[in-house]
């Protein structure tokens, strides 16, 4: 009875992980199928889309916005988050207060929180650009994440170390680069690479505070619900590899920093 | 090796850790006569109190609190204060010159009296609670099967649930047009099995599939608090029951379902709230039929410039959020799944 019960259970897990990669797998073998449509059935191996992709100028510029804005939003928003952390970690009052304001960019609806700063800087007469408008969303956006990830390595963070440094006569600022630097060190490049996947595959927000610039996920929006072209699931294909091998490298640093700890 | 499953839990148990840490820090304060102002308030003289309680606030700060101030600052300046600003124009009236600042209730009073909107915010409801149940259903017997599972194994098998997550929301929304189109695997399938003659056109664009799309992005956030709470569980509780003779079915009913309720309610919550605000999926595969709120939000600036009337329904929207919230009475346990990125 448990046996046949745990044979339902197998089959199970293996439907619903069909479930999860069937769709990416159909998307990696169509970015691949030499068809003039996005469909089945497979008319002969290509890689000729990825060519397209890569000759495409509009493309490469959204992807190279993308790149180089997630590093920016993920360095601010680290750095932002390492001394929230710093400065929340001992008791205050109100620091139930603040810890739930931290996390209102996360509760406020997607939709929402882009209208939100589209108002105000619309209200505001500030003009929209990828460097002002769009990495202030990113950076709210990342910022409560980067938070809780890195709050709890901070609080458990051992004092006595601090406290034997300034014992042995560090001022603040040596104790901050000499030890809490370095042993923080994994968890704040960990922060940072998922920071940088969080800004990456943004889109909802930065539709709405978006200027002339465009980043990867609005221009592979704007390809999906003008005209879906042959090459999209490339697109798709590469937006994928990056975020994922970012985060398991990420996740892979994550990891190793808790089993040494 | 990384310790996948080890490194998740370990997160999930962060909350606990610095609650455990905070009180020895309050004692510790205690002890040296530098007690912490919230601890007694007289219920008398409540005023006074509040005064008090801001000197000592004030007082009690050190140079080290500094730090915080420019992340809460930014914070203020880019989410609290357009949260706000949102608040108060959805009170003024939009004109083809721009905002009219003068204060009404009309954009609140459309919304409720025009059918269209107010049947799009209960069918929105329907589809996030919906989307919830179902969510549950399918994500509860994987969160315990990965608990069942050991080593090596459970490792791959929970790097392999977050991994899809890992990447952009819209390309996990997008794949679903080739997989359901006319010429997509599905149809493609039932025709190579002979089960229909001609390709299905009904996949695409309807309720039906704003659900498939919406469980196939948020399953994760259900799966994981749920997998969090069952694997804490202790299994000799299990061998206990079976010992005193419930049947699996009993054990289930009286030890694994109340004991893992922690992780069902905070799932639930998330996939709500998550759902309650979509756009992208319903944008993308729900067709005219599968509009929701978020939708036609969007429109009001995307399409019809009508701001103050937009706002009105973001403010409705996030009402119902932190409705959610806090009739579910728990913070979001967002710790447990931050790892699975973005919505």
């Amino acid at each position: 009875m448990a046996r046949i019960g745990r044979f339902v259970l197998t089959c199970y897990a293996v439907a619903f992980y069909l479930f999860l990669y069937a769709p990416i797998a159909l998307l990696f073998v169509l970015s691949l199928n030499d068809a003039p449509v996005v469909g089945l059935p497979l008319r002969g191996i290509t890689l000729k889309w990825y060519g397209f992709v890569i000759g495409n100028g509009h493309l490469l510029g959204a992807l190279a916005n993308s790149l180089v804005l997630g590093i920016v939003s993920a360095a601010i928003a680290t750095l932002l988050a390492l001394f929230m952390a710093l400065g929340m970690r001992r008791q205050f009052p109100l620091k139930q207060f603040a810890m739930q304001i931290v996390l209102i960019p996360v509760v406020v609806p997607g939709v929402v929180g882009g209208i939100m700063l589209l108002i105000c800087f619309g209200y505001l007469g500030i003009s929209m650009d990828l460097w002002t408008t769009v990495l202030a969303a990113h950076v709210t956006w990342v910022l409560p994440f980067a938070f809780l990830m890195l709050y709890p390595r901070v609080s458990t963070f051992d004092r006595a170390l601090e406290d034997a440094a300034m014992d042995l006569g560090a001022t603040p600022r040596v104790v901050f680069f000499k030890v809490l630097l370095p042993i923080l060190q994994p968890a704040i490049t960990a922060t940072m690479l998922f920071s940088f996947t969080l800004s990456f595959d943004e889109f909802i927000r930065t539709l709405f505070v978006l200027g002339p610039q465009r980043t990867v996920p609005v221009q592979l929006w704007s390809l999906v619900s003008e005209q879906v072209t042959p090459y999209l699931p490339a697109v798709g294909v590469i937006i994928m590899l990056v975020s994922i091998g970012v985060s398991l490298l990420g996740f892979w640093l994550t990891s190793r920093s808790a089993t040494q700890a | 090796m990384p310790d996948a499953a080890d490194e998740i839990l370990a997160i999930g148990q962060m909350d606990r850790l610095s609650s455990e840490r905070k009180t020895v820090l309050t004692s510790r304060k205690a002890s040296t006569g530098n007690s912490l102002p919230s601890s007694i308030v007289p219920l008398a003289g409540a005023a006074k109190c509040g005064v008090d309680y801001l000197h000592d606030a004030i007082k009690s700060l050190r140079p080290h609190h500094l730090l915080a101030v420019p992340g809460l600052l930014w914070l203020l300046v880019f989410a609290i204060a357009p949260l706000g600003f949102l608040a108060v124009i959805s009170f003024w009236t939009s004109t083809i010159f721009g905002l009219s600042e003068s204060f009404t209730l009309d954009n609140y009073r459309a919304i409720f009296r025009d059918p269209v909107y107010f049947g799009v915010l209960l069918s929105t409801l329907r589809v996030a609670l919906l989307t919830t149940a179902f969510s549950l259903i399918v994500g509860y017997p994987i969160a315990w099967y990965l608990t069942r599972l050991g080593g090596m194994k459970k490792n791959v098998c929970v790097l392999l649930l977050f991994m899809p997550f890992w990447t952009s929301y819209v390309v996990r929304t997008f794949v679903w047009l080739p997989m359901l189109g006319r010429t997509g695997l599905v149809n493609e399938l039932l025709l190579w099995a002979g089960i229909t003659t001609q390709p299905l056109d009904w996949l695409l664009y309807n309720e039906g599939t704003v659900y498939v799309g919406l469980v196939y992005v948020y399953s994760l956030y259900m799966i994981l608090p749920i997998y969090l709470s069952l694997d804490r569980l202790d299994p000799r509780l299990l061998e206990a029951g079976a010992d005193l003779g419930a049947s699996p079915h009993q054990t289930f009913r009286r030890i694994v379902l109340p004991l893992s309720m922690p992780g069902v309610v905070s799932g639930s919550v998330m996939v709500f709230l998550l759902a309650c605000g979509a756009y992208v999926t319903p944008q993308l595969l729900g067709g005219p039929s599968g509009i929701m709120f978020g939708n036609i939000i969007a429109s009001q600036f995307l399409n019809n410039n009508n701001w103050a009337f937009g706002a009105a329904l973001a403010l409705v929207l996030i009402s119902v959020v932190f409705a959610g919230l806090l009739i579910s009475g728990r913070r979001l346990r967002l710790d447990q799944v931050f790892i699975g990125g973005a919505h």
